[in-house]
């Protein structure tokens, strides 16, 4: 009996030795894997996009010290996020910093975000790139990092800053795209594309209350309610979620069966919403508009599925956040850095296939 | 003597795990990072042991998460209404007891199933708390609230205190009250209980309350510490709490159960997800890693019974 209990035992510590042991395996396969591509097939489009980037990060600072920064992003169960992480450690070789990426479970996670936070501020990291599910969940762990002077960079979505100013910390530097511009861009070319007649509309939100997910909605809804023949019928919660988008645009299919447009505020949520229409045989005379140009968006543009999105080039949006953090570890100082915006739908997606 | 196998064993798992972290990672063994891990097991421990009291039932609770999610949120709304911050909680306990009232209602007095029962009030109770908030989380708390997840007591802080409290009052009931030894019994052999004239249903009905105040009282801690009501706060709660109250060694069967257990697994959950994140180990394999542990845990579990009946 206590042999078949030492065998048990020893499988967990085994099965756990072996985990570990294989998550350290892909990590250092994935960062020599991501060496090559970053300046090879860059084309115009990215490099002008970086130059506008650059431009705004001047003085640069010193590369190749070896620095030690950790990123947390939302979840690599989506695929924005997890391309992100590629074009951090791709971005980082070519820096000469050493970062790790890590990331809650799931995209609404915010404990979970704030517990992995913790465990990274007890590391010997010299900078932290963060980028929150909401505004409020990662402030106790920025005030953490601001104790051992850890510096903290926020990309993306905001962290509160009046929240971490009560809490008595602070974000050491800040790059963000500009949300509600974003949004404003889709739903100008929506708003081109249905015309004169005009017509009913919705958004698909993502989840209530973060920051870029607002952002998107605010832009788009500006637009869409100072267009006369233009009705807004609808804002859901679609909580970045596949499944979710695809309910409500089925749902929305019923009460509105003569919509003309839909703006998603991601990606996933749009390629699930052109899905729920095709599925319901009403794909046809209908604009569907997603955010982030991510590689299924690429290809679904190109046969005409989406009809478009907003695209932003990871690779710079990547090293940008790597450069500010570099920055501000250096005791530079850092201004607040926005990324430039394009907009790509089946006109202009020739000019994109080596976007990244 | 046999049920104590079960938490050597998870002792043993538990020594092990932090010998292996401790010299795969110099950060591991640091005051700081344990408080981390207390502080981020807290939470599920308090939901835990309101988990165990009714498994040593023979039932299931699947409503802990929403109910969480709920009192949180009737926090939120009583404090953006302008109410002192202990009405706030104590409203949103109130709104824990009130859905474990229920529960207990329709499991004692209707005979129903738990499994199903519990499924309903998940529903109710997340439907509810979106209802309130309309789908958009609530920001923004006094200072006196937000003290309850963050605050700091000496080198430690509000919910590891509740937890300790907790841990220390679930114990004491469990093994040395009336209530814990009719858990056990209703676990072992309810129909015995009832022939002994002891009034089961009420007792029944007293699990559920407590179990509704324990996953209330986590709703305060994870609403309290983010700063944020969220209406879908505490998903997969009930399930991170149902596997560590079964890592433990409480048997689903009921009749057989340990606070002491439930902590345990509680803490080794805490620090394998911060043990993995401290190596930089991706999120995908954290899942799986612990996704193992449980069913090792569980394959252990069923075998030492199995022993124990041949042995008899």
């Amino acid at each position: 009996m206590q042999k078949k209990f030492l065998a048990l035992f020893l499988s967990v510590i085994f099965i756990f030795t072996l985990v570990g042991c294989s998550g350290n395996n892909n990590e250092s396969k994935e960062s020599d894997q991501a060496q090559p591509p970053v300046e090879q097939v860059a084309d115009d489009k990215v490099a002008a996009a970086e130059k506008i980037l650059m431009d705004q990060l001047q003085p640069l600072p010193e590369f190749n010290q070896g620095e030690k920064i950790g990123i947390l992003v939302i979840t690599l169960a989506n695929p924005y996020w997890a391309t992100l992480k590629e074009s951090y450690e791709s971005a980082a070789d070519e820096l000469g910093v050493n970062v790790e990426v890590m990331a809650a479970p799931t995209e609404g996670d915010t404990k979970s975000q704030l517990e992995t936070l913790m465990a990274m501020t007890a590391k010997d990291y010299q900078g932290l790139i963060l980028s929150p599910v909401e505004p409020f969940n990662l402030v106790p762990g920025v005030v953490a990092a601001n104790k051992k002077d850890i510096k903290v960079v926020n990309l993306g979505p905001g962290i509160d800053v009046n929240a971490v100013k009560e809490a008595g910390g602070k974000i050491d530097g800040r790059i963000t795209v500009n949300f509600e511009e974003q949004g404003q861009r889709a739903a100008e070319y929506i708003v081109d594309k249905i015309g004169k007649d005009g017509g009913k509309v919705a958004i698909i939100q993502g989840i209530p209350g973060a920051g870029q997910s607002e952002g998107r909605t605010a832009g788009a809804r500006k637009v869409f309610e100072n267009t006369t023949g233009i009705e807004l019928v609808s804002v859901q919660p679609g909580n970045w979620d596949r499944n979710t988008a695809y309910n409500i645009t089925t749902n929305l299919l019923q009460a509105h069966p003569d919509i003309k447009g839909i703006f998603c505020c991601n990606d996933v949520m749009a390629l699930a919403a052109a899905d729920a229409l095709t599925a319901a045989g009403k794909r046809e005379g209908r604009i569907i508009f997603g955010v982030d140009f991510i590689d299924e968006a690429k290809e679904a543009i190109g046969t005409g599925k989406l009809d478009g999105s907003i695209a932003y080039s990871m690779d710079a949006y990547a090293k940008a956040g790597i450069i500010l953090c570099l920055k501000t570890i250096q005791d530079m100082e850092v201004p607040q850095v926005n990324s430039p915006l394009e907009v790509v739908t089946k006109e202009n997606i020739q000019e994109y296939q080596n976007w990244h | 003597m046999k049920p104590n196998i079960a938490q050597l064993l998870l002792g043993l798992v538990l020594c092990i795990t932090v010998l292996l972290l401790s010299i795969a990672s110099p950060f591991f063994m640091t005051w700081d990072n344990w408080r981390n891990i207390l502080d981020q097991s807290a939470l599920l421990v308090i939901i835990a042991i309101g988990m165990t009291f009714v498994i040593v039932t023979g039932a299931i609770d699947l409503s802990v998460g929403s109910v969480a999610a709920l009192s949180g949120v009737c926090m939120a709304v009583a404090m953006h209404a302008g109410m002192a911050v202990a009405t706030a909680i104590l409203l949103g306990l109130a709104a824990g007891a009130l859905v474990g009232t229920s529960n207990g209602l329709l499991i004692s007095r209707l005979n129903l199933n738990p499994f199903i029962v519990t499924l309903g009030t998940m529903a109710v109770a997340r439907g509810v708390a979106l209802i309130i908030t309309k789908g958009i989380p609530i920001y923004g708390f006094p200072a006196a609230f937000i003290w309850w997840g963050s605050g700091h007591i000496g080198a430690l802080n509000p919910p590891i205190l509740l937890a300790i409290l907790i841990t220390l009052l679930g114990a004491l009931v469990l093994n040395q009250t009336k209530l814990g030894y009719y858990a056990l019994a209703l676990g072992g052999n309810e129909e015995a209980l009832r022939r002994t004239g002891v009034a089961h249903q009420t007792y029944k009905l007293i699990i559920y309350v407590i179990c509704g105040i324990t996953a209330a009282i986590g709703g305060l801690v994870v609403t309290a510490r983010l700063n944020t009501a969220e209406p879908l706060a505490g998903s997969m709660f009930e399930l991170d709490a149902i596997a560590a109250v079964v890592l433990g060694g409480t048997d689903m069967k009921g009749g057989r159960g340990s606070i002491i257990g439930t902590v345990m697994a509680c803490l080794l959950l805490g620090i394998l997800r911060n043990g993995l994140t401290i190596l930089s180990i991706p999120s995908y394999y954290q899942q799986l890693t612990i996704g193992i542990i449980i069913l090792v845990a569980i394959i252990v579990s069923e075998l030492r019974l199995k022993n124990a009946w041949e042995n008899d």
